[in-house]
């Protein structure tokens, strides 16, 4: 059955290999694990507010200090922290007025 | 996971690490951020490889800076704990459409705001179209790599 056998391979089988790329390539929901964000759209998500992973060596202020006698090493000590161990009191600011850290920086818009 | 950091806390939200200041609701809850699972993983990935090159500490705000945006940006860096002179805050409002980098005094003469104007310029060109985690991820990179390594700088 040449004729037969003909279709099968000529017709059939690219068929199958161009039906199979149609359902990889537009696979729905494929797109859903993208985070979706559109410029001149309303941001409709509360504000969030990461920082680098807790074991970190060598980041100041990680979560390794939280716990020192919790199986953590001892917290290196930064120069404010030494000189207040030894008797001192911090300057204290008032409760109302945040002390201000920035030096520098940039912004831009888009 | 990465951490994240709520201005106003609940006190139930703490993690089993986390202070007062940062509560790791995150990693309870990962799939009620902004983010997929898989942009958290990169975001993480890049926040502490910048963080651990650099060691500086580069924390990431992804939310409204209301209407004096500079303002708000050093107030959340004010409030974002460790130690701030040693800190960048990267604060996106995307409702807003405003960026700001916030540098830390000792991060400041690393980090200078030539090299922060840089980053800026390139996520921003990757915010206009669209690609929030991309530029994120790209100006962390271009952050850290500009500031460097400190063990390199202090052999000299």
């Amino acid at each position: 059955m040449p004729v037969l056998e003909t279709v099968l391979i000529y017709g059939v089988i690219p068929l199958v290999i161009v039906l199979l790329f149609a359902a990889v390539t537009l696979f729905p929901g494929r797109g859903k694990d993208q985070t979706k964000y559109r410029p001149g759209r309303p941001w409709e998500h509360a504000p969030v507010w990461y920082e680098p992973h807790p074991d970190v060596p060598g980041v100041v202020g990680g979560h390794a200090e939280d716990a020192p006698g919790a199986g953590h090493a001892a917290p290196r000590l930064g120069a404010t922290a030494s000189a207040l161990a030894i008797g001192q009191h911090p300057h204290v600011a008032d409760s109302d007025t945040v002390r201000r850290t920035a030096a520098g920086g940039a912004r831009g818009t888009w | 996971m990465t951490q994240q950091l709520n201005r106003q806390p609940a006190a139930d939200q703490y993690g089993p690490s986390a202070t007062e200041q940062t509560g790791n609701s995150s990693v309870m809850e990962p799939g009620s951020g902004p983010f997929s699972y898989r942009d958290l993983a990169r975001l993480d990935e890049a926040l502490t490889m910048s963080s651990r090159e650099t060691g500086l500490r580069f924390t990431l705000y992804v939310g409204e800076l209301g209407s004096d945006t500079r303002a708000t940006a050093e107030d959340l860096h004010s409030r974002s704990g460790g130690d701030t002179s040693n800190s960048v805050l990267v604060a996106l409002a995307p409702g807003q459409r405003v960026l700001e980098i916030v540098t830390g005094t000792a991060a400041a003469r690393r980090l200078p705001d030539r090299a922060c104007a840089l980053a800026v310029l390139s996520m921003t060109s990757r915010l206009g179209a669209g690609d929030l985690v991309g530029a994120i991820i790209n100006g962390l990179r271009q952050l850290s790599d500009a500031a460097g390594h400190p063990a390199r700088r202090n052999a000299h």
